[in-house]
C-alpha cells in the first residue's frame, strides 16, 4: 500500500507540478491523464467537468491541516465549517476581545443562514431615515414585514460566538499574531506559518511558534498580512470613521428602532454618513475614498447634522478602519485563499461586509472539505477556485447594482436628492429591502420596473434642474 | 464665476455676443426646459459683458438678472445708454493682446471696410493671407467705439445682422415663431464657455484667438451667423430669414468623455475578474 501511494503521489505530483499556475481546465486535462484509471478519466472528459480531486493524492494517516488567520465572522465561520468536514483546524486571533469598528449591521438572512441567536442582536432596525443634502428626510422601512428588520450587532459579541461555535465543532483556537508565511518547497509540501502566540495569562510579545499546514484561509481584514505574503495585489479602500456617543435616554428613544443615513457632500463626497444605533448607544461616522484627509471635517458635519438628535451626548470611543472598495486582483494562489475583507468583499454604496464575509469563509471551507473529501485527500488550487467561482456567481449581480446605484446616485448632491426622492417610492424600499435583506436581486413586476426607470430619470432630470435654479439663486 | 463678473475690463470680443446672450438668460419664454439641462459651466465668460459693459454696467446688469425679468430687447439700451460715456474711457484703456492698435472710430458709424452689410475682406489681406486678428479688432472696436443698437449698423457686424434678422424676421414669421425674437436663429441657444480651437481664455479678461478661431469666426460672421463656444465644442448658430434652426457642432471632448465613462463603467466588472486573469508565470506554486 505504501509503494502504491508513494507511486500515486509521485505520479499525481508531476501533474500537480503541471497545474501549477493554471487555470484552464484543458490544461489541468492534460496533466491528469498519467495517473488516472482510464473509466475516470472518460467519464472526466465526457462531463467536461475537472474533479481535481480526484487525482490528489490521499494523505496517510492524517487529515489535511488548514490555518485559518483571523477570527472574525470570515475566519469563525470557515473554521466552523472546516472543523465539521473533518479537517484539521486551527484559527488564529490576535485580538479576542477585539471591537472591531463596525457598522454592525446584518441582514435577516444571515441569522437564518447561520443559525444565530436572537440575543445576539442588540437591536433591530425597522425605520430607516434617509437624509438628503437639503435636509429632506424620507422614511424607509414601510414595507417590511413585522419580522423584518436589520439587526445591529456588537462585533465583539457576534466574533466570539463564531469562534466558539468554531472550537465546539474541533477548530483549535489559537490567540496569536500571524506574522508570515513560507511557500511550500515542492509541489504538495506544506505551507509553514510563523505566528506569535500570546500566553492566556497576557502580557509580552508572546512566543515564536511556526506551523506546518497544508493549506492557509486568509480571513485578516482589510490589512491583511497574508494577501500581502502571497503577493495578492491592493485594493482602494474608503476609510470609515466612527465615534461612539452615548446619548440620553430620552434621545436614545428617537433612535430605539431606527438608524439614519445622511448623503451630502458636506458629509461625504462619495459614501455616507450615519447614525447607527447599538447597545446603549449610538455610533455617528462617516467615510470616503477620495478625501481620506478631510475624515474630520466631514465627521464635524455628520454630527452637525444629526446635530439635535445626538445633542448632550458624550463621546465614548472614536475609531476608524479601511473598508475595501473591490476585491484583490488575486484572491486564490496556490492552496491560499482570501475570504471577507481580506479579500476585498465589501459592497458599495451601503458598504456592508459582514454577511459576506461569514458568506465568503463558509464557501471557502465548504470548497475545501469538498476537494479533500473530508480531509483525506490533498486539496489544490482548483479547489479553491470553486470557491470562487461560486461565490462570484452567486452575489456578482448583487456588487454590480450596489455599484450602479453608487456611480449613479453618489455623483452629486442633485443626484443624491434624486437618490432620496426616489426612495419614498414604496417600490424602491421593497426592491431594496427585498435584495438588502435576503441577498437576492429579484427581478420584479415588468410593469413596475419600467415605472421605476422612467421615475428614476424623471427625479434625476428634475434634481439636476432644480440645482441649476439653485446655483442662479444663490450666486 | 463671481471672479469673472467683477472683473472691470470685459473682452470686447464678446460685446455682441454677450450682449444678446444676457438678455436671452433670464428670458423666461425660451429655451425650453430641456436645455436648462445643457451644461452651463461657463456661462459668466459671455454673460453680462457688452461692449459698453463697464464695471458698472456689469452690476446693474447683475442686479437685473436677479430679479425676474422680461423678455428685453437687445435695443432696449436705456442702460446701455448712460455709462456709454464712461465705457469709452475705460474702452480706451483695455487691452488686446495681440491688438493691432486702431484708432477710435467716430460716434458714427462710418468705416471704408464696411462694405455691404460686412466687412470687405479684401482690406485685410496682408501677406497674401487674411490677417484675421485685424478683422476682430477692426470689429470689436467698432462696436465698442460706436455704441451698441444695432439700429443703424453702428455696432458691429454681428449686431447689425441681428438688428436686421430680426427686423426682417419679424416680417417674415408668423408671431407664433419665437425665433426671430432670437434673431431667427435656432433654439439651440447655448451658453458660452471656452474652447481652446478657438479661443483660449488669459487671466480672465484677455483672449486669445487661434487660428483655427480666428478663421472660424470669420467664417461666421461672413455667413451671417453666430459663432459661439462651449467647453469642448464650438457651435456656430445660423441665423437666416424667418428661424431656419441649424447648428453645426464640432466636439473636442465628447468622445474622451464617452471613452472615459466607458471605462468607468466597466472598471468594476475588471477588478472583480483579476483573480480570473492568466498570472504571471512563476507566480504560482503548488
Amino acid at each position: 500500500m505504501a509503494s502504491l501511494s508513494t507511486t500515486t503521489s509521485t505520479a499525481a505530483g508531476d501533474s500537480l507540478r503541471s497545474f501549477a499556475g493554471l487555470r484552464r481546465e484543458t490544461r489541468i486535462l492534460r496533466g491528469v491523464a498519467a495517473a488516472d484509471a482510464p473509466g475516470s478519466q472518460l467519464r472526466r472528459r465526457q462531463l467536461g467537468v475537472v474533479r481535481a480531486s480526484r487525482t490528489s493524492p490521499r494523505l496517510n494517516g492524517r487529515k489535511l491541516r488548514v490555518a485559518v488567520v483571523g477570527g472574525g465572522p470570515a475566519g469563525g465561520s470557515a473554521a466552523e465549517a472546516l472543523a465539521k468536514g473533518g479537517v484539521e483546524t486551527m484559527l488564529i486571533e490576535r485580538k479576542l476581545d477585539n471591537c472591531k469598528p463596525c457598522g454592525g449591521a446584518i441582514p435577516l438572512c444571515m441569522v437564518e443562514e447561520f443559525g444565530l441567536p436572537l440575543d445576539l442582536i442588540d437591536r433591530r432596525v425597522t425605520k430607516m431615515k434617509m437624509i438628503s443634502p437639503s435636509n429632506v428626510a424620507v422614511d424607509i422601512g414601510r414595507t417590511l414585514g413585522p419580522d423584518e428588520y436589520i439587526g445591529m450587532v456588537r462585533r465583539e459579541v457576534l466574533d466570539a460566538y463564531l469562534r466558539g461555535r468554531a472550537a465546539e465543532a474541533g477548530a483549535s483556537v489559537i490567540n496569536g499574531l500571524f506574522l508570515r508565511l513560507e511557500q511550500p518547497e515542492g509541489p504538495g509540501g506544506p505551507y509553514r506559518i510563523h505566528y506569535n502566540e500570546f500566553s492566556p495569562a497576557g502580557g509580552g510579545a508572546g512566543e515564536r511558534r511556526t506551523a506546518e499546514v497544508d493549506a492557509v484561509v486568509g480571513a485578516d481584514g482589510a490589512n491583511s498580512r497574508v494577501a500581502k505574503s502571497i503577493g495578492a495585489g491592493e485594493y482602494e479602500y474608503a476609510i470609515a470613521f466612527q465615534e461612539r456617543v452615548r446619548i440620553p435616554e430620552t434621545k436614545m428613544e428617537y433612535y430605539k428602532e431606527r438608524a439614519e443615513m445622511y448623503v451630502g457632500d458636506d458629509v461625504s463626497p462619495d459614501f455616507y454618513g450615519w447614525v447607527f444605533p447599538k447597545c446603549d448607544h449610538v455610533a455617528v461616522g462617516t467615510g470616503t475614498v477620495t478625501h481620506k484627509a478631510d475624515i474630520k471635517k466631514f465627521q464635524a458635519a455628520t454630527r452637525l447634522r444629526a446635530k439635535d438628535k445626538i445633542e448632550g451626548g458624550t463621546i465614548i470611543r472614536v475609531e476608524a478602519h479601511p473598508i475595501p472598495e473591490h476585491p484583490r486582483p488575486r484572491r486564490v494562489l496556490g492552496r491560499v485563499a482570501l475570504i471577507g475583507d481580506a479579500a476585498g468583499y465589501v459592497t458599495k454604496c451601503s458598504g456592508e461586509g459582514i454577511y459576506f464575509a461569514a458568506k465568503s469563509g463558509r464557501m471557502c471551507a465548504e470548497a475545501i472539505v469538498e476537494g479533500s473529501e473530508n480531509g483525506s485527500r490533498m486539496i489544490d488550487e482548483g479547489d479553491l477556485r470553486k470557491y470562487l467561482e461560486k461565490f462570484d456567481k452567486m452575489y456578482w449581480p448583487t456588487y454590480k447594482v450596489l455599484d450602479v446605484l453608487q456611480k449613479l446616485f453618489y455623483r452629486s448632491n442633485a443626484a443624491r436628492e434624486a437618490f432620496v426622492e426616489m426612495c419614498a417610492d414604496e417600490y424602491v424600499q421593497k426592491m431594496t429591502f427585498d435584495s438588502y435583506l435576503y441577498k437576492k436581486v429579484v427581478p420584479g413586476n415588468p410593469v413596475d420596473d419600467l415605472k421605476l426607470a422612467v421615475n428614476t430619470i424623471g427625479s434625476l432630470v428634475r434634481a439636476n434642474a432644480l440645482r441649476r435654479e439653485m446655483d442662479k439663486l444663490t450666486l | 464665476m463671481m471672479a469673472l463678473l467683477a472683473s472691470p475690463h470685459p473682452p470686447t470680443i464678446f460685446c455682441a455676443l454677450s450682449c444678446k446672450r444676457y438678455h436671452l438668460g433670464p428670458r423666461i419664454r425660451s429655451p425650453p426646459p430641456s436645455l436648462l439641462l445643457l451644461p452651463a459651466r461657463n456661462l459668466s465668460l459671455v454673460l453680462p459683458r457688452c461692449a459698453d459693459g463697464s464695471a458698472a454696467a456689469a452690476d446693474g446688469n447683475m442686479e437685473k438678472k436677479d430679479e425676474a425679468v422680461p423678455p428685453t430687447r437687445p435695443l432696449e439700451s436705456e442702460k446701455n445708454k448712460q455709462p456709454h460715456q464712461q465705457q469709452q474711457q475705460q474702452y480706451h484703456h483695455h487691452e488686446i493682446r495681440d491688438g493691432s492698435v486702431v484708432k477710435a472710430q467716430a460716434l458714427k458709424f462710418e468705416d471704408t471696410r464696411w462694405v455691404g452689410g460686412t466687412w470687405d475682406m479684401r482690406q485685410f489681406r496682408k501677406n497674401g493671407s487674411t490677417d484675421w486678428d485685424a478683422v476682430i479688432h477692426a470689429d470689436s472696436y467698432d462696436s465698442a467705439a460706436n455704441g451698441n443698437n444695432g439700429s443703424d449698423g453702428s455696432c458691429g457686424q454681428q449686431m447689425w445682422q441681428q438688428w436686421k434678422l430680426r427686423t426682417t424676421a419679424a416680417v417674415a414669421t408668423e408671431a407664433a415663431d419665437r425665433s426671430s425674437d432670437s434673431g431667427g436663429s435656432s433654439r439651440g441657444r447655448l451658453l458660452v464657455a471656452e474652447d481652446p480651437a478657438v479661443l483660449s481664455l488669459n487671466s480672465g479678461r484677455n483672449y486669445t484667438w487661434s487660428n483655427n478661431g480666428r478663421k472660424l469666426w470669420a467664417l461666421a460672421r461672413s455667413s451671417n451667423s453666430f459663432l459661439m463656444t462651449e467647453e469642448g465644442s464650438v457651435h456656430c448658430i445660423c441665423g437666416g430669414g424667418s428661424g431656419r434652426k441649424h447648428r453645426w457642432r464640432r466636439e473636442n471632448r465628447d468622445i474622451k468623455n464617452l471613452k472615459k465613462l466607458f471605462e468607468e463603467m466597466t472598471l468594476y466588472d475588471k477588478q472583480w475578474l483579476a483573480t480570473w486573469q492568466d498570472d504571471a508565470p512563476g507566480d504560482s506554486k503548488n
